[in-house]
């Protein structure tokens, strides 16, 4: 017993920390080093960008001297404060489209966390056999750059002065901006209610507005509140028109008597700039089958926009709003560069868009408030 | 040079001064409310009852939550000191009598099994232990520290009931194991498996000759079934709370649940920086743990323990604790097992100082400085820092001024220096660093711990901080305080906007205008008044009877010299002797 | 309204068990007027004086008159004098009205709006003395407005209980107008800014430069021919075969400019809020 013991203690310890090994995945990983179908390269390409090793992950792609490495990793981990910096890759999926032994498609799904929520991504790539492994082509884009210029900007600003403290109670301050809503329309959805509709600035002045909903039960008693979140464009200048939408998760419409809601406005300091202009939108349907809007975003003025947000509105025949989407753009709008954007329409509200409108909201890190 | 002094064992006030002297510096200097994660968590708690001490109910977290989730001992006497000296210097007080405690702990532990010398030595290695200075300086576990040694100290007891029927044993042991749940239940828990089943099996091997195992064991039974009932009554609001919102929030991922050998800053956090020099007596502790009899239940113990103390890299902890593996920290077992293993650590020293005499005291000494001074190393190696040391005062300035704490807040980026602000701040906070407390569902239906973390978390964590800001209006959550600008973005395309900046900008100020003031969140988890009574009485009082009872009814001295041979079989060298008085 | 009653409880009480002090002054005062309260008897005693925003204790000498200090009366109100010697105590009351006219309060309402809005602007005037007591008795305030051009325009309105207002109509030309309003020496001023209404007959015009096609609105005026001020957005919509672009571009100097590339035949609609202007049709890139 003396002697055997301790080496059943010892046999029995290592045993288990080898029982540990496999469980963690630490094979299932090493497989994933491989490269031996299109799969495993395309894997062990993104396990790499997963793992923020830029390094190795360069030297994986099939055409690494094409693909510079900082237009990859700029490719895949963003520039200039756009969502991307501000994401890490949680997971992703991959599967096979084509393969003919010399050459193959793989499509990835790349679910990335980011500082507005979850981002996903879906992209088709090239894959090639080279020797005994495969590898992934990467695309070469070439980086769209403005010549050296100097673009005029009529700064338009609207500052605030605040009553001070010690005003005589008489000094009121500046009214609140007037803002209306101009529609609204709630819809049952499968798992929610949803109210959308279209808020007007109508003053002369910038407004920052927060639009909430109530739901109420025939009693008048309140069922959910909630608000719009992101699903709106805060800041709204003179006579600009902004979509809204307002989720209410578990709840069905037979509950509702009626919804109340309420649209604060604020005075707030802004800009004017920048203007972005969305072109060439189109309703189409995108690789995996759904019905998107599409378009691309073009930053007018001589600034980056780090992160923009899209939002769209969609109409019936009869000029209804009948569904509000909305997307974050993963790259940054680099002045007077076109960057693509897609946000989703449902299957089912598609066939009834008859119209739309994209308002383009965004966040500059330079001036955040 | 005369080394007979080697020979002896050190004296029990030689080695709980050298507690002081180790520790008393780096605690008056506050040490662990900079570098420790919790430290300012145990503050927290003991400034609510320190202004509300009857009152559990602590509406500056999670909109309301009760503290009867969290045995109060601890924080109750932190409160008490804070009186006379400060919370802070309250909280270092009484981290300092635990780390006294703990030596006197493992001294009259290591007593059990093994020779006062021997002991002395345990008792001498556990002011360096490194998973000490790893719980105190880093994790800042006030409760696993100072329950602990609580627990050592009833073990004898407990053995001396189990043993030989001493009432005076039943009565002190069954009142430090009351104290004991009183500042950590969790630590009971584990305790009476992974110290109490040794300690049991020990008392039958000792038995008086012609007793039966079986009375042993329906003394220890007893035993655990009176100390049961007490502590279901005095942690009966715990109990109550528990009972009424189980624990059902969905996982929330910790280092210490994964392979250790995945990740080399893991390792050194989870392994090497608690065992320390301890990794190297450890194929002598299961050689000599194997070999003699009497040891090897705490041997079985300390495997146990040490296998726990692994995480994820065995799937022990999963197998015998299913779904709780995945509420669990592990890093306390790692105290467990070395505390286990020192008795045996003791014998070798015995051993060792034999031998080598000057040389062995010198290497023995070094082992042990070494392996403290790699822990407090490690606070500033490690790649983990904590935010502790955030300065938190115009936070605080600007949320007890101008009625901003008719509101609540939330932080974003304040990682551990959040219940420094919570402490001193009047306003109340969606968010809170006591993860087993939250029922907001904001929270408890994502698998991510405090929000103001919520980006170490991932998805999970991002659209949890989304669900509580898209309730902002619910729950009067007007201010958001921003020390990581990753924030900044859901804030301003939420409808957030900075107000103030701080700090040269690394601290920013965001607010909604739209925000009602902050009403009550109606709560079944608030205890009864009756409850809030028992809380604040029953725990402190196990307390003070424990003081009481070691003053009053003192241990009858140990003679040094009248040794009682254990009934060890032949070929088996003797590695401990008991002596009774 | 309770301690007040509590007050002259405790004053009537104090007057029936007084037998040897008799305290008398007068029924009013000015607000921060010093006067004097006339007692009998002989030797040290107590006064308490209750106001209305505060109270004060001192000793007096009874047997003379006892002087009430300008600075103990600022507050208008009821006021009660209690003097106490030995047990014996006396009261008096008296009631201090506001001083003579000579702060102002306005409050002027919206401060921006619409041209020609009837009845859209109004202007409220609180008369105060220096005290901050609001002045009851009927004072004369006077309204001026002076618009960004032309001359002032004033109206003299006698305030009741201390207020005064008028109702204007806005002008019809957009700009700052200034809202100001006196008494005696003190006056106030606010500013109303004036805005042009929606855009009338909003147009577009498109023209190439340089292989680009640019298209700007005219000057976007109301139907009052004011500019619609700089910042108010105006919406461009392109459809071509390209799809559908849109750009919200905000008015700077008066008209709205925005790029917009064209392929193929493209239609080009504006509007600004619920106004919308005309249609181009262009043909393709030059």
């Amino acid at each position: 017993m003396k002697h055997f013991l301790p080496f059943l203690i010892t046999i029995a310890t290592v045993v288990l920390v080898l029982l540990g090994w496999v469980q963690s995945g630490v094979v299932a990983r090493e497989r994933m080093r491989s490269s031996r179908t299109p799969d495993e390269a395309a894997r062990l390409l993104l396990s790499q960008v997963q793992a923020r090793k830029w390094d190795f992950a360069h030297t994986l792609l099939a055409n690494t001297g094409e693909v510079e490495k900082a237009a990859f990793v700029r490719d895949v981990a963003g520039s200039n404060g756009s969502l991307l910096t501000y994401a890490s890759l949680e997971k992703f999926d991959v599967w096979p489209l084509h393969n003919n032994g010399r050459e193959a498609t793989v499509r990835v799904k790349l679910h990335y966390s980011t500082a507005v929520g979850p981002l996903d991504d879906v992209r088709d790539l090239q894959v090639e056999h080279q020797g005994e492994t495969w590898r992934v082509r990467w695309p070469t884009t070439t980086i769209a750059k403005v010549a050296p210029q100097v673009i005029p900007v009529n700064y338009l600003r609207w500052d605030v002065i605040n009553r001070n403290a010690e005003d005589d109670w008489g000094v009121q301050n500046v009214d609140s901006p007037q803002v209306r809503i101009l529609s609204m329309n709630a819809l049952q959805r499968p798992d929610r209610i949803v109210i959308l509709g279209e808020i007007v600035n109508e003053d002369t002045i910038p407004a920052y507005i927060n639009v909430g909903a109530t739901l109420l039960r025939p009693d008048g008693s309140p069922i959910a509140q909630e608000t719009s979140f992101d699903k709106i464009s805060h800041v709204l200048l003179p006579k600009q028109v902004s979509p809204y939408r307002i989720d209410f998760p578990g709840i069905k419409l037979d509950q509702v008597k009626s919804v109340r809601m309420d649209a604060k406005a604020m005075l707030v300091p802004a800009s004017a700039d920048p203007v972005i202009e969305v072109n060439r939108q189109k309703l189409e349907t995108d690789a995996l089958g759904k019905k998107v809007l599409r378009g691309d975003l073009v930053n007018q003025s001589g600034q980056i926009v780090n992160i923009p947000h899209v939002l769209a509105a969609y109409y019936d025949a009869n000029g209804k709003v009948i569904w509000v989407s909305d997307g974050y753009v993963d790259q940054e709008l680099q002045p007077q560069i076109p960057v693509a954007f897609a946000v989703d329409v449902p299957d089912d509200v598609a066939p009834k868009v008859h119209n739309y409108h994209v308002v383009v909201n965004h966040y500059d890190i330079n001036n955040a408030s | 040079m005369e080394t007979g002094y080697l020979r002896r064992p050190i004296p029990l006030a030689a080695i709980v001064l050298l507690a002081l002297v180790v520790h008393g510096p780096l605690l008056t200097m506050q040490l662990p409310l900079t570098t420790s994660y919790d430290a300012n968590l145990h503050i927290f708690f003991a400034s609510h009852y320190a202004h509300h001490w009857f009152d559990p109910w602590n509406e500056k977290w999670f909109a309301g939550f009760s503290q009867t989730t969290y045995p109060p001992l601890g924080h109750q006497w932190i409160a008490i000191f804070s009186y006379i000296v400060g919370l802070r210097e309250a909280y270092a007080l009484v981290q300092l009598i635990a780390v006294v405690l703990l030596a006197i702990g493992v001294y009259r532990f290591s007593r059990l099994w093994v020779s006062e010398r021997a002991s002395s030595y345990a008792a001498a290695f556990s002011v360096f232990l490194g998973a000490v200075a790893f719980l105190v300086y880093s994790a800042g576990q006030l409760s696993t520290m100072l329950s602990a040694p609580l627990y050592l100290l009833a073990l004898p007891y407990f053995y001396d009931w189990s043993r030989s029927a001493d009432g005076k044993g039943l009565l002190k042991g069954l009142v430090l194991i009351w104290a004991a749940a009183s500042v950590h239940h969790v630590t009971l828990i584990f305790g009476s498996v992974l110290f109490a089943l040794p300690v049991v099996w020990l008392a039958c091997i000792d038995r008086h000759e012609g007793r039966s195992v079986a009375a042993v064991l329906t003394r220890a039974i007893m035993f655990a079934v009176v100390a049961g009932i007490g502590v279901g009554v005095i942690l009966l609001p715990y109990w109550i709370a528990i009972i009424r919102h189980p624990i059902e929030q969905i996982p929330i991922p910790h280092a210490s649940r994964s392979n250790l050998l995945l990740n080399l800053n893991y390792l050194t956090n989870y392994f090497f920086v608690p065992y320390g020099a301890l990794i190297l007596a450890l194929p002598f502790v299961i050689w000599i743990g194997s070999a003699n009899r009497r040891l090897r239940p705490l041997l079985f113990g300390f495997w146990v323990a040490f296998l726990f103390g692994l995480g994820g890299t065995t799937p022990v902890p999963k197998w015998i604790f299913g779904r709780a593996f995945e509420i669990l920290t592990f890093e306390r077992f790692t105290l467990s097992a070395a505390l286990l293993a020192l008795p045996i650590v003791g014998l070798l020293a015995e051993s060792l100082l034999d031998r080598y005499r000057a040389v062995a005291a010198v290497g023995l000494s070094a082992a042990a400085a070494a392996t403290m001074a790699i822990a407090m190393g490690w606070l500033a190696w490690s790649p983990f820092h904590t935010l502790s040391g955030l300065n938190v005062d115009s936070v605080v300035e600007f949320l007890n001024r101008n009625g901003h704490d008719r509101y609540r807040y939330l932080t974003l980026g304040f990682g551990n220096a959040l219940p420094k602000v919570s402490t001193y701040a009047n306003a109340n906070s969606v968010d809170g660093e006591y993860n087993s407390a939250r029922l907001l569902p904001e929270m408890t239906h994502y698998g991510s711990a405090q929000l103001t973390s919520a980006k170490f978390f991932g998805t999970a964590g991002m659209e949890s901080v989304r669900a509580m800001l898209k309730h902002a209006n619910n729950y009067g959550l007007k201010y958001v305080f921003v020390h990581d600008p990753y924030y900044e973005p859901m804030l301003a395309f939420a409808g957030w906007r900075k107000i103030e900046t701080y700090d040269s900008g690394t601290v920013t100020v965001w607010s909604k205008e739209d925000v009602p003031p902050a009403r009550p969140i109606q709560s079944d988890a608030m205890p009864a008044p009756w409850e809030g009574l028992l809380w604040g009485t029953l725990p402190l009082g196990s307390s003070i009877l424990a003081i009481l009872l070691a003053l009053l009814l003192p241990d009858r001295v140990r003679a040094t010299e009248r040794v009682v041979e254990f009934p060890a079989p032949a070929g088996e060298r003797v590695y401990a002797r008991e002596a009774r008085g | 309204m309770p301690r007040l009653i509590t007050f002259l409880s405790l004053a009537l009480l104090l007057a029936i068990r007084a037998h040897g002090v008799e305290l008398r002054g007068p029924a009013q005062v000015k607000a921060g007027s010093a006067f004097s309260l006339s007692s009998n008897g002989s030797g040290e005693a107590t006064l308490y004086l209750v106001g209305p925003a505060s109270v004060s204790k001192r000793k007096v000498q009874l047997g003379s008159g006892i002087p009430v200090e300008a600075g103990e009366i600022e507050h208008a109100g009821r006021y009660v004098a209690i003097v106490c010697s030995g047990g014996d105590c006396s009261s008096a009351n008296f009631y201090v009205f506001a001083s003579d006219a000579s702060k102002l309060s306005l409050l002027v309402h919206p401060s921006r709006v619409r041209v020609a809005t009837p009845n859209a602007i109004s202007a409220v005037a609180f008369v105060f003395d220096k005290f901050h007591n609001l002045v009851l008795t009927p004072s004369d305030v006077e309204f001026r407005v002076t618009p960004q051009q032309g001359p002032a325009l004033t109206h003299s309105q006698p305030s009741s209980n201390g207020v005064a207002w008028v109702r204007m109509t806005s002008a019809t030309k957009e700009g700052p107008t200034k809202i100001g309003a006196a008494v005696a020496d003190a006056s106030e001023l606010r500013v109303v800014r004036q805005v042009a209404s929606d855009a009338c007959n909003l147009r577009i015009k498109s023209e190439w430069v340089s292989g680009k096609l640019f298209v700007q609105t005219d000057p976007v005026r109301d139907c009052g021919g004011n500019n619609v001020p700089d910042g108010t957005v105006v919406s461009f919509t392109k459809t071509d075969e390209a799809g559908k672009t849109t750009v919200d571009a905000p008015i700077k100097r008066g008209i709205a400019r925005v790029e917009m590339p064209v392929s193929g035949e493209a239609r080009i609609d504006v509007a600004s809020g619920v106004v919308t202007g005309n249609e181009l049709n262009v043909a393709g890139a030059r």
